[in-house]
């Protein structure tokens, strides 16, 4: 390895290759096993920076999670009022409202992609397209059933549920339900 | 004569307001819909059904002075759990021995631009009151929401006549055609939730705990610093947020802009090559929800959103690369 190899390795963990660079470093790692593993040193060393290790412990789950509950900050307006009522209340405030709802929709919409990121990945129907960095212009054949994102590459799929979780924090009001949907495909497969 | 000529005037003015917006009385039931979701204790069961498929889910509801708790437990399969606690969620993966601690990413910053998005939702739909009918065992009122023009979907929501509870909301194309639909079977409001009913059913064993981190929010209407310009959007759809964040994961740095017209929404995600990995090119779907993928630039372009097909290919296709070649 020299030098300017981990460099471009360096670079590429830090997202900062594009074009030619980009493709001498996706090259460089499919032609190098050093390289490889010099890439998943750099990437641990980057994740440690970023805390985002993922880390596995002996834990006592229900303690941890009920710690960490309590731990929340608190925000609400809530009163014992209005504690287990509903009405209309002035616009200045009327953000509690539809926040409500975009919280329950977050939380469903977690669950749901729970049950999909963890589904088998070998009953997908082929029928949309892929494409890998590296080869843009030949695309790979994925799945679309209208129950799930349905791809032949697993991260893609993760990535899509990824997305679809972090866009339902931002489901409207009728979102309520919205990430429930992901969930339908555990039934039946 | 002027008085007159003004009197006129004016009322010209409310009437052209009142029918341009909104059913007033629908409007209202649609705001205490809302706040219902906040307030409310409940405990009850919901169906999502899409097709022929079915999937139950139970949810647990407490909102007191301490803010709102929230766990859900899927009923079908693998008991996979969710407990929110205001804005941090905790994913529980059964399946996978797996603990995601998660921030919802714009916490407590986003809400204060729901006003606008509410005030907004009334242009781009004809809010209406429906049908009286009764949902698991609950009077409702049906409030339809027909939009304007085929870049988003319709609604149509049942909500509870007198705690004002959304007990089902269809979702459907131009074409009157139900795309999915959820309803709770069975729902207690107003009871005591107990402490214990909110905790996780499953006991600790080996498991994975992973954290993401918050996300750096950024305030809304920055696009001129982004070296990513959008094109196209539909009329009404505005951008209501926009962040960056690192991937939990492997680090990545991820864009998000998210784009609502007051009840639609779909999100743009732009996200930063690190390594050789695939991604989505074209279009795909998940019952009403649709995404299209494609790479710019070295990123990963999505667009994501509870909004038809032809509208999130649109979007994606019209995002340009403004940067430094």
């Amino acid at each position: 390895m020299t030098v300017n190899q981990n460099e471009l390795l360096s670079a590429l963990v830090d997202g900062e290759l594009t074009g030619r660079e980009l493709d001498d470093a996706l090259h460089l790692l499919d032609t190098n096993e050093q390289a490889r593993m010099q890439l998943q040193r750099y990437q641990r060393g980057s994740d440690v920076m970023h805390e985002h290790g993922l880390a596995h412990h002996q834990i006592d789950l229900t303690g941890r999670i009920s710690a960490v509950i309590e731990d929340e900050e608190t925000y609400s307006s809530i009163t014992e009022a209005n504690k287990n009522t509903a009405q209309i209340i002035a616009f200045p405030k009327q953000f509690w409202k539809q926040a409500a709802s975009l919280a329950v929709a977050a939380s469903i919409g977690a669950l749901a992609v729970v049950g999909v990121m963890t589904q088998p990945q070998n009953q997908l129907v082929p029928t949309a397209q892929m494409a890998s960095v590296e080869v843009e212009t030949t695309p790979m054949v994925v799945a679309q059933t209208g129950k799930r994102w349905t791809v032949q590459e697993q991260e893609v799929e993760e990535r899509l549920n990824n997305y679809l979780v972090d866009h339902n924090e931002y489901a409207g009001a009728s979102g309520v339900f919205s990430y429930a949907r992901v969930v339908s495909y555990d039934m039946g497969q | 004569m002027r008085i007159l000529l003004q009197t006129i005037v004016s009322c010209s003015v409310l009437l052209m307001s009142f029918s341009s917006h909104a059913d007033a009385e629908a409007m209202q039931t649609f705001e205490r819909m809302c706040t219902a979701a906040k307030q409310l204790n409940y405990d009850g069961v919901f169906s999502y059904q899409t097709g022929n498929k079915l999937q139950s889910i139970r949810i647990i509801h407490r909102a007191d002075q301490q803010g709102e708790v929230e766990h859900l437990i899927s009923l079908s399969g693998v008991a996979r759990e969710v407990i929110r606690s205001n804005d941090k969620v905790i994913n529980i993966y059964p399946e996978g021995e797996t603990v995601q601690e998660n921030h919802r990413p714009l916490g407590r910053g986003f809400p204060s631009d729901l006003i606008r998005r509410l005030k907004s939702a009334s242009d781009y739909y004809q809010l209406s009151l429906g049908k009286q009918e009764r949902v698991a065992s609950h009077y409702t009122q049906e409030l339809v929401a027909t939009p304007i023009d085929n870049y988003r979907y319709g609604y149509r929501l049942w909500v509870e006549k007198d705690n004002d509870l959304l007990l089902q909301s269809d979702m459907v194309d131009d074409k009157n055609n139900v795309l999915e639909t959820f309803y709770f079977s069975s729902v207690e409001v107003g009871g005591d939730i107990s402490e214990t009913s909110l905790k996780p059913q499953m006991q600790g064993n080996e498991m994975a705990w992973s954290r993401s981190g918050q996300g750096e929010v950024i305030k809304p209407a920055p696009k001129n610093n982004s070296i990513w310009r959008i094109v196209w959007l539909p009329e009404g759809f505005d951008l209501v947020t926009q962040q960056n964040r690192f991937k939990a994961r492997n680090g990545a740095a991820i864009e998000q802009q998210v784009y609502s017209d007051g009840l639609s929404s779909f999100s743009i995600f732009i996200e930063k090559i690190r390594a050789r990995h695939s991604h989505l090119h074209g279009g795909s779907k998940m019952g009403a929800v649709n995404a299209f993928g494609t790479i710019m630039n070295a990123h990963f372009i999505t667009v994501v959103g509870n909004v038809p097909a032809r509208t999130v290919e649109k979007v994606g296709k019209s995002i340009q690369y403004q940067g430094i070649e």
